[in-house]
Parts: C-alpha cells; sequence; structure tokens
C-alpha cells in the first residue's frame, strides 16, 4: 500500500536529514528566536543609514525608505575615528595577548606545579573575582595621575591584563588534563618550563580561545578606564570617543546626534562582528579540542 | 611526538608582538603642557612671512575641557576655532569628556594637578559647591577686573547666578549662555483641534483647554498626550515651573530655610496629578519624551532650547511660546552655562586663560544664535541680527527673547554644599524626583510627599550650615 | 672538611641545595614562582592594593582633595539606614534569582538548538553569540527603544497578539523586568558558546545508542545530556551569579535606577551616591557591602551544589 505524504514527506526527511518531521515547528521557533535575536542590529545599522528626516518615526520602519551616508559623514567629519579604531586595536590586542599569556602561565603553576604559598595564592585570586571594580577605580586613577603615567597605551593596557576568569578557565582546563604526557617528557629530560611550552601549551587551545575571546570583547567595549586615561582626543579608544555622539539619555537630549550615534555604534561593532563571523568556526571548534569540561 | 609545535617559536612570536606593542606605547605622546600645535605654527608662519608682521613668539597653549555633545560640541568647536584663527598668541585645545563622567575626571585631575585651564560648569552655573569647597574653582571677580571684563553688560540674573552665597558671593564662572523653558506647540496638532495658532494659550486655563482639545483618546485611555509629559525627569521639572509660579520656592533667601510657602508646592502637585487624573490630558506611559514630541504623540512640550535645532531637522511642524502663566506670576525655568578657571599648579597661567575668556564672552554671538540659549551680555542681546541670524525666531524665539530673560527666575537649584543635589528640579533621580514619582504612581499622598521633601531640605540645610 | 663547607656555597652547591628542597613531601618547583610571576605581580599591584585600600576607605570619608578621615562604621549605619540602599541591595538580589537562571536556561537551549545542526544553524550559531561583542552603551540606548512603552518593538508585537503594552521602564513594578529581559539578551551569547563547546564533547554513541533504545528526544536529553554537563552549567551559573550581582552599565543608561528607585542596583547607587557625589569613602563601603553579600550567596551556592569549584 502506498505511504501517505505525510509518512513519504516524513521518511524522505529521515533518510535525506536524519530528522523527523515532528521537528519542524521546533525548528522554525528557533529560526524565529534567530532573527528576533538579531532584530536590535538590524534596527541599528538601518537607522544609521536613515536621513535624519526619517529617523524618529511612530511606527518601526525595518528599512530605511532611502538609504544614505549622511550620519556616517558627519561622524568621520569631525573626529579621528580611524585613529580611534587603530587605538582600539592596539589597546585590546596588546590587552588580550599579554591578559592570555599570563594567566596561562599562571594556571599552568596553580595546578601542576608544587611550591609554598600556591594554595594561598590561589584562594586570595580566587576570592578576588568578588570584589566590585569601582572600590579601586578612583584610588588607582588618582595613583597614575600623581605619577603621571596616563594618556599613554601602557597606562590603558596595565590594569586590564588581569583577568582572574582567565586564570580560572585555565587552571580547570589543566586540572582536567590527564597528566602523562606531561610525565613523559618530564621523565625523558624535558625541564619543567619545557614541558609547560613543549607539551602542556599546544594543548592549551581551547582555554587560550576562550579567554582570548573573553578579554578581547571585554576590552574592545571597555570605557571609563580608557576615557580616565585619555587627556587628548586622539588616544581615546573608539569605544571612548564615539560617547560624544551619545543623545544624552535623559537630560539635554539633542535629537539631531540619534544618526550619528548609530552610525557611531555600528563602526564600533562592525569589527568584532566580521571577526566573529569568520573566525566563529575556530571559536566554537577550538573550544572543544581538549574541552573545558569545569 | 609533540601534536604541534606551538613552542619556543609561538612564545618568541608573541613576545615580539608584544614588544612591539610595548614599543609603540612608549612612543605615544605624554601630556605636557607644551606649546604649539603643528600645522597651526606653519600656517601661521607663512602668514608672517607674508604680511612682514613682527617676530613670532610661541604661542601659548590653553586647555579647554568640556561635556557638550552632538551638535552644541561642533558649534562650540567652530567658536573655538574662530578664536585660534583671531589669537596667534594663545590657542585654546578643546577636549570632549562625555557628561556622565565628567565629575568623576575632572576633579581629581585638577586635584593632581594635570586638570584643564577652563571648562563648561556642570551640570550648569552655580551647582558646583564642591569644587569651590575644594579649591577646585578659581574666584573670578578680580581676575575678571583686571582683563578689564565689562561686567555691567551682564543680565544681572545670571551673573548672580555664577555666584556662590555660601562662599561670601564670590564670582566662581562668567555667564555664557541663558537657558529657558518654554512651551513647544505642534502647529497641525492645533490646526486639526480648530484652534488658532496665533493666539496661544497666555494662562493656565487656556492651556488646559487647548490640552484637551488636542488630545486623542481611546476610551479612557490617553493615546496622544495633549499635554505631553514625561517619565520622572519632565514630571519634576514641570512641577518646579508650576510650584515656582504659584509661590514656592524650595529655600529661602538667606539660604537658611527650607520650603518656603508649602501649600503652593502642594497646589502644583495637585496641578500635575489633576493632568493625569482629571483633565486626561497626559499620560505616564510615555518612555522618551523627546521623541514622543518628534514623532507626534504629544502636542505640548514645556522643554529647552536643545530641542529647537532637532526637531526642525526632524520636519517638526512647531511654535515656541513663553509658558503660560499657570500661577500667580508668570515665571520660567532658569538654567545659566558659564565658563569657569580651574586651579592650576603654576598660577601666572590665569591671566591668560582668563582673556580667552573675556573674548569668548564678548564674542558669544555665534553661540547664543547658532548653538543654545540667549546671550547673557546685554550688548548682544540688543543686536539688530540677533533676531534674524541662526536658527529661525518662531521656535527659538520664546527661549531667548527678553521677556524669556525676566521671566526666568526659578533656578535649577541652588550652590548648597550639602545635598545640593536633592534640590534640582532638572533631575530624574534625585531624592525630589523620587519623592514626587511616588505622588504620580498614587504611592504617596501629596501631603506626605510635600512634608518629606521639607525635611529633607531642611536636613541638608541644617547640616550645611 | 673545609673544603666540603666551601662547596656548600658554590653555585652549583646553592642549586643543588634548591633542588631537594621540599614542601608537604614533593619537591618544590622554584619555576612555579616564575610562571606565576607576571600575573601575581600586576594582581597585586591593581587588584589587591586596591582593594586593601577599598577597604580602609570604607571607615572613612574621603572626597578626593585632602587626606581621609576616620569616621569608623558611620559610612555602614548610613548604608543600612537608608531605604533607597536597601532597595538597591534588594534589587541586585531579584536580577541574581531572575538572570542567572534566565541566561542559564536560554543559553542551554539555545546551544541545543544549534547543536541540531538544523538548516540555518551557522547563522543561529552567530546570531546568539553576536550581542556578546556590542558597547554597553549601544546595547542600553537600542533597547530603551525597543522597549519603549509606546513605540517600542516589543510593545508593538505584543499588540498584535492582542497583549496591552507593558510599560517596561516607566513603571516602578516593569522596569526592573525591561532591565532583565536586555541583560539576558546580552549575556547569553558567552554562555552559549560555552555549553555549545560541552554538547560538541558528549559522545554521540551515547545519544545514537539510546535512541536505539527508544528513548525520546526529551529524555535523552534529560537523562544524558544534562547529568554530563552538569561541570558546565556549574560554572556558567557561578559566573553569572557574580556578574549579575555587579549589574551597572545596562541600568545606568537605560533607567539610571528609576523610576522611584525600582530598577535601582547596589553598583548603580554606589555611583550615584558615592561616585558621583565625591563620596569615596561612602562608596567603598557600599562596595564591601557587596563583596561581603558575594561571599555569602558563593558559599551558599557550594553548599547547595556540594561541587568543587
Amino acid at each position: 500500500m502506498k505511504a501517505g505524504p505525510v509518512a513519504r514527506a516524513n521518511r524522505w526527511m529521515r533518510q535525506r536529514l536524519n530528522v523527523t518531521i515532528g521537528v519542524i515547528p521546533l525548528w522554525l521557533v528557533g529560526m524565529f528566536v534567530t532573527v528576533a535575536w538579531i532584530a536590535p542590529f538590524v534596527w541599528t545599522i538601518s537607522t544609521s543609514l536613515k536621513p535624519a528626516s526619517q529617523i524618529m518615526t511612530a511606527d518601526i520602519e525595518w528599512l530605511p525608505r532611502e538609504v544614505t551616508f549622511d550620519s556616517y559623514v558627519k561622524v568621520f567629519e569631525f573626529h579621528p575615528i580611524l585613529r580611534w579604531l587603530l587605538n582600539s586595536v592596539i589597546v585590546a590586542g596588546t590587552t588580550t595577548t599579554l591578559c592570555v599569556l599570563f594567566s596561562m602561565m599562571a594556571g599552568y603553576a596553580f595546578t601542576r606545579l608544587h611550591f609554598p604559598g600556591r594554595d594561598v595564592f590561589f584562594a586570595i585570586t580566587l576570592g578576588s573575582i568578588m570584589i566590585p571594580a569601582q572600590i579601586a577605580l578612583i584610588p588607582l586613577y588618582m595613583a597614575f595621575l600623581k605619577l603621571g603615567f596616563m594618556n599613554s597605551y601602557p597606562s590603558m593596557i596595565a590594569p586590564g591584563v588581569v583577568s582572574v576568569v582567565s586564570v580560572y578557565i585555565f587552571r580547570q582546563f589543566f586540572m582536567s588534563l590527564p597528566g602523562e604526557l606531561e610525565d613523559a617528557a618530564f621523565i625523558d629530560g624535558l625541564g619543567r618550563m619545557g614541558v609547560f611550552w613543549r607539551i602542556a601549551v599546544p594543548l592549551a587551545r581551547a582555554p587560550l580561545v576562550a579567554s582570548a575571546i573573553l578579554a578581547f570583547t571585554g576590552n574592545w567595549n571597555g570605557y571609563l578606564w580608557p576615557l580616565l586615561m585619555a587627556f587628548e582626543e586622539k588616544m581615546k579608544t573608539l569605544a571612548v570617543g564615539i560617547a560624544v555622539f551619545a543623545p544624552g539619555y535623559g537630560g539635554h537630549s539633542q535629537l539631531e546626534s540619534f544618526g550619528p550615534s548609530m552610525a557611531a555604534v555600528t563602526i564600533l561593532s562592525m569589527p568584532m562582528l566580521i571577526a566573529y563571523l569568520f573566525l566563529q568556526r575556530y571559536f566554537v571548534e577550538g573550544m572543544t579540542s581538549g574541552s573545558i569540561k569545569g | 611526538m609533540f601534536e604541534k609545535n606551538l613552542s619556543r617559536r609561538e612564545f618568541l612570536r608573541k613576545a615580539a608582538v608584544t614588544g612591539a606593542g610595548l614599543a609603540l606605547a612608549g612612543c605615544a605622546p605624554k601630556v605636557v603642557k607644551e606649546t604649539v600645535v603643528v600645522e597651526k605654527e606653519v600656517e601661521k608662519t607663512v602668514e608672517k612671512v607674508v604680511t612682514a608682521t613682527p617676530a613670532m613668539i610661541e604661542p601659548t597653549e590653553v586647555l579647554h575641557w568640556n561635556w557638550l555633545s552632538a551638535s552644541d560640541a561642533e558649534v562650540w568647536q567652530s567658536v573655538i576655532d574662530d578664536f585660534n584663527d583671531a589669537n596667534e598668541n594663545t590657542q585654546i585645545r578643546m577636549e570632549l569628556v562625555p557628561d556622565a563622567e565628567w565629575a568623576t575626571k575632572v576633579m581629581p585631575a585638577v586635584a593632581a594637578g594635570v586638570g584643564p585651564d577652563f571648562g563648561w560648569a556642570a551640570p550648569a552655573a552655580g551647582l558646583e559647591p564642591d569644587f569651590v569647597d575644594k579649591g577646585i574653582l578659581v574666584p573670578l571677580d578680580d581676575l575678571a577686573h583686571d582683563v578689564g571684563l565689562d561686567m555691567d553688560d551682564f543680565a544681572e540674573g545670571p551673573l548672580n547666578v555664577c555666584r556662590y552665597a555660601a562662599f561670601d558671593n564670590k564670582l566662581y564662572g562668567i555667564p555664557l549662555d541663558v537657558m529657558t523653558m518654554a512651551l513647544e506647540i505642534n502647529a497641525d496638532h492645533a490646526q486639526e483641534a480648530g484652534l488658532d495658532i496665533e493666539n496661544p494659550p497666555q494662562t493656565g486655563e487656556e492651556l488646559l483647554e487647548w490640552a484637551d482639545a488636542m488630545t486623542v483618546r481611546e476610551g479612557d485611555k490617553v493615546v496622544r498626550s495633549g499635554m505631553l509629559m514625561g517619565p520622572s525627569i519632565q514630571n519634576t521639572v514641570v512641577w518646579g515651573i508650576v510650584s515656582g509660579q504659584m509661590g514656592y520656592k524650595r529655600v529661602s533667601d538667606d539660604l537658611k530655610t527650607a520650603c518656603v510657602n508649602p501649600e503652593a508646592g502642594k497646589e502644583a502637585m495637585q496641578w500635575i496629578y489633576d493632568l493625569y487624573e482629571k483633565h486626561k490630558v497626559s499620560t505616564l506611559e510615555v518612555t522618551d519624551r523627546y521623541k514622543a514630541f518628534g514623532v507626534g504623540q504629544g502636542s505640548m512640550f514645556i522643554t529647552g532650547p536643545w530641542t529647537v535645532s532637532g526637531y526642525l531637522e526632524a520636519g517638526v511642524n512647531y511654535i515656541s511660546i513663553h509658558v503660560p502663566k499657570i500661577g500667580k506670576e508668570q515665571k520660567t525655568y532658569l538654567e545659566v552655562g558659564s565658563l569657569g578657571l580651574y586651579t592650576q599648579p603654576d598660577t601666572s597661567r590665569y591671566a591668560t586663560t582668563m582673556q580667552a575668556v573675556k573674548w569668548l564672552s564678548d564674542n558669544s554671538f555665534k553661540w547664543t544664535t547658532e548653538g543654545r540659549g540667549a546671550a547673557a551680555r546685554k550688548s548682544v542681546l540688543s543686536r539688530a541680527d540677533y533676531q534674524t541670524s541662526g536658527l529661525p525666531w518662531a521656535q527659538r524665539g520664546a527661549f531667548v527673547d527678553e521677556k524669556a530673560l525676566e521671566m526666568a527666575t526659578i533656578p535649577i537649584g541652588y550652590g548648597l554644599t550639602e545635598g545640593g543635589f536633592d534640590f534640582i528640579i532638572y533631575a530624574g533621580e534625585n531624592y525630589l524626583a523620587q519623592t514626587l514619582d511616588s505622588v504620580w504612581y498614587g504611592e504617596k499622598s501629596i501631603d506626605e510627599a510635600m512634608d518629606l521633601i521639607c525635611q529633607k531640605y531642611q536636613e541638608h540645610l541644617d547640616a550645611a550650615a | 672538611m673545609t673544603s666540603m663547607v666551601k662547596q656548600r656555597w658554590t653555585v652549583s652547591g646553592v642549586r643543588n641545595r634548591l633542588r631537594r628542597m621540599t614542601w608537604r613531601g614533593q619537591r618544590i618547583d622554584w619555576s612555579g614562582y616564575i610562571l606565576v610571576a607576571p600575573f601575581l605581580t600586576l594582581f597585586v599591584l591593581f587588584n589587591a592594593i586596591a582593594l586593601l585600600f577599598g577597604l580602609y576607605l570604607s571607615c572613612n570619608e574621603w572626597e578626593v582633595v585632602g587626606r581621609p578621615e576616620w569616621v569608623g562604621l558611620a559610612n555602614f549605619r548610613e548604608i543600612l539606614a537608608d531605604d533607597l540602599a536597601r532597595e538597591a541591595f534588594l534589587n541586585t538580589f531579584r536580577y541574581v534569582l531572575v538572570i542567572a537562571p534566565g541566561v542559564t536556561i536560554v543559553a542551554f537551549v539555545l546551544a541545543l538548538f544549534v547543536h541540531q545542526q538544523w538548516p540555518g544553524h551557522i547563522v543561529s550559531r552567530a546570531a546568539f553569540f553576536s550581542p556578546v561583542v556590542c558597547a554597553p552603551t549601544a546595547v542600553g540606548l537600542i533597547w530603551v527603544w525597543m522597549l519603549d512603552t509606546q513605540f517600542g518593538l516589543i510593545n508593538q508585537y505584543l499588540g498584535r497578539l492582542g497583549i496591552p503594552p507593558v510599560p517596561w521602564l516607566t513603571s516602578p513594578d516593569w522596569s526592573w523586568l525591561g532591565v532583565s529581559l536586555m541583560s539576558v539578551w546580552w549575556d547569553t551569547g558567552f554562555s552559549f558558546v560555552l555549553f555549545l563547546a560541552a554538547l560538541q564533547d558528549v559522545p554521540a554513541e551515547l545519544r545514537e545508542a539510546a535512541q536505539v533504545d527508544g528513548a525520546t528526544r526529551w529524555q535523552v536529553v534529560w537523562n544524558i545530556i544534562l547529568p554530563l554537563l552538569r561541570p558546565v552549567t556549574s560554572m556558567v551559573i557561578t559566573l553569572q551569579v557574580i556578574a549579575t550581582l555587579r549589574i551597572f552599565s545596562q541600568i545606568s543608561v537605560m533607567t539610571q535606577g528609576g523610576p522611584a528607585g525600582s530598577s535601582m542596583s547596589a553598583i548603580m547607587y554606589l555611583y550615584s551616591y558615592g561616585l558621583s557625589r565625591y563620596r569615596f569613602g561612602y562608596a567603598s563601603a557600599v562596595a564591601v557591602l557587596l563583596l561581603l553579600a558575594t561571599l555569602l550567596i558563593t558559599l551558599v551556592n557550594r553548599w547547595l551544589v556540594k561541587e568543587k569549584v
């Protein structure tokens, strides 16, 4: 007896896609959520391309009626956007590199190596996750000012290099890593440092990627510290620089800056979004090989 | 044997990157109170050679910070550029600091000796008692006199706002612009409702009539507010204006007693409450009041001159009129933008900085016609082209004409050393706003709220004494 | 005799002694100090000293200019007496109770969805992580308009479903929920990726074996996947709880703690009433209280979960 159309569809789906037809509603919901999830971005980019007279509308207009780059021109006109972009890249890049490096070294040391004070240090480090950053902000700022240590890349980079969460991530990883490879290499005569650099580190691709993402995203959007450290327009990072476009919500709001502020926000998010789109493969795969099981 | 040789090579590569980063960083310029911006010097050199003027002296650089944003920042930058073009010996370098972080950044910087030479008062003139108390701001009476700034040319009201009664009435700011609040009316809505835009409301009753005519309701709910009120901050500032008109004062003139004539304050609260409950011409469901007026979800809006160019650009057809006489006297909100000098380790800088400030004040025409606010200088106000230059008078006039300046006697706040923040009427998150909020939302009664406010105010005043 | 004494103090002699030193029965790895040094130096400089100074400041009044003056526990007493402070702390706990589980569940569900590798899963994978790259001010701005009671996207769509507009940010009853919604959207991305990675570690054989045995999709999830993911889940929850206790930037941009203090958080309170008014002693006291609360919550968490952190 010939099967009905639904059954036939079902069989086709099971054979080709390895799923049953009952999956379709779930898939639809999932796709809907996906689209809804990026709705704010779509709206931002769309607004940045609208002419000023169409930005404030009662109903949401997803697509601009006419595309114009006026807002972007305004953003680039009076401000050194490209220099800000460069600053962000330098600051976030250096901070991330150093942070990942130091955290990896510390995480390994706390797990594999044996030395007095190890557990005490680690407990203190872990405990400090709970401290709100604001406690230290102003005193640190004033200390930097008194030392004349501001308005330079190192001053923006230095405090950001400390990341307790990264150390935690590396420690968890190394704890779950079986020690045989390292022991074998050790017995073969490679010193502790050699074991670390040649064996442990290559295996640590996963937590490396994870903490790099963490550090970079945090730093790229970092606002308060670079703001306090920048004493010249051209030393600002991008996140700080574009604050000048914020319409100043609640106070002396300036509506004509809405388009430019959306354009500025798009410029700020674009590098990271594009980088993520191209590298997302590595992000996810990178986190699985070796795994962060916790 | 090893999976990937992420070894010495990788480490060296990383070290190289780091090293390069640090090296680059080391080359970044440090802040030094240096002279000359290179391009300007080259231009000037060329100019000088051509016009054969006397030998070039190195110009002093005056550092200026402000918290302006968007088009305000652009107009002000062009004023600074004008200054730099007109003055060879002094150049102003302007840096923008976002207003939310202004307090956090400036005080420590000045305290550490690396602060700016002058800046805009924040949030407005007369509201920086902490700065005065801690010696961050420089008293200006003598300095102004020394550079020959014509103090009589200033309108008295704004000049007094820049004085601090708590500190011997010394002057700590030079008023640059005066911001008042006026009523913006959507002309299209008025026309639809059959109202005559040439005869706008002059009294409280007329205002309510207009509001009622222009409100669109669905059943019992207000869908388009005749009188656009907004979240906390809007309600608070309108209350501030209405209560001032009815005779209430937050603080007595001698700064000793709080809440003069609380009955008037309660009357004002009732008036606002009635907008929502009795007349139903307003709704509390407004999150973004600026946008609401901009897209036509509100017909009348009491606000300040910073909205003028934005709404024009958005194509809203509106006019501005003075705030109607809702209470006993027709008064409105006063906020003064002023420039103040910050303490420097090298006090000889003050003279040059004061010269710069004097120039900016004398030449405040551009700022007060294309930027925001009314001129604080009578000579600028009375210029023939004051009305015709800059933004259109029909929208800008009610904020900046002479009548507006006379009406503007309700100060945004007071320069008190204790709890000054709670006295500000243009704020959404201080004690005043939060207590008033509970009235609009029906959580507290008007009497209760007034008592709490007066109590808090008296506490602050007593603590300051 | 003398030759042996001399030998002790040579370089090789010292090195030998170092190599043989033990601690708790095992040889000491001196390289440990080298590896830990960069991190620890910076940590001590920026975190530890700052923490100690902050603790010290909390018992002082300091207003940037001049010296701190000792006031003992006065700051703490003032905070505990202030209604608004109390509301701020309670709100913060409420945020934790709503956002931490919210983010965990949403991240898990989304990861599960993407893990199925149905058509379009690459788009989904990018979409769900993307909010992470957005700056707080940007996100706050966008969401203020999205949650607008009159014009907001959310209310417009709710309206099409027949639901009356919700006063997300204008009502004291709903403002915290508006902020929470935005936080879930924003914070989920990172946990999502962690879950996704962990899911890919679940051996396919286990799942197939279960399906052959007749288990439904849901049973597979419940009985096999969840238990295997327990360590990741625990880490995600812990990190999210700690992060949420410090919620600040979104509130600062969206509501400034209003209306009527209903969306205020501890750090927002610290900022508005401490830092912005130059009362650094007071601000530090707030931070110390928050720290104590965090400690307490973490201990309770560990006791409940009984998992080695």
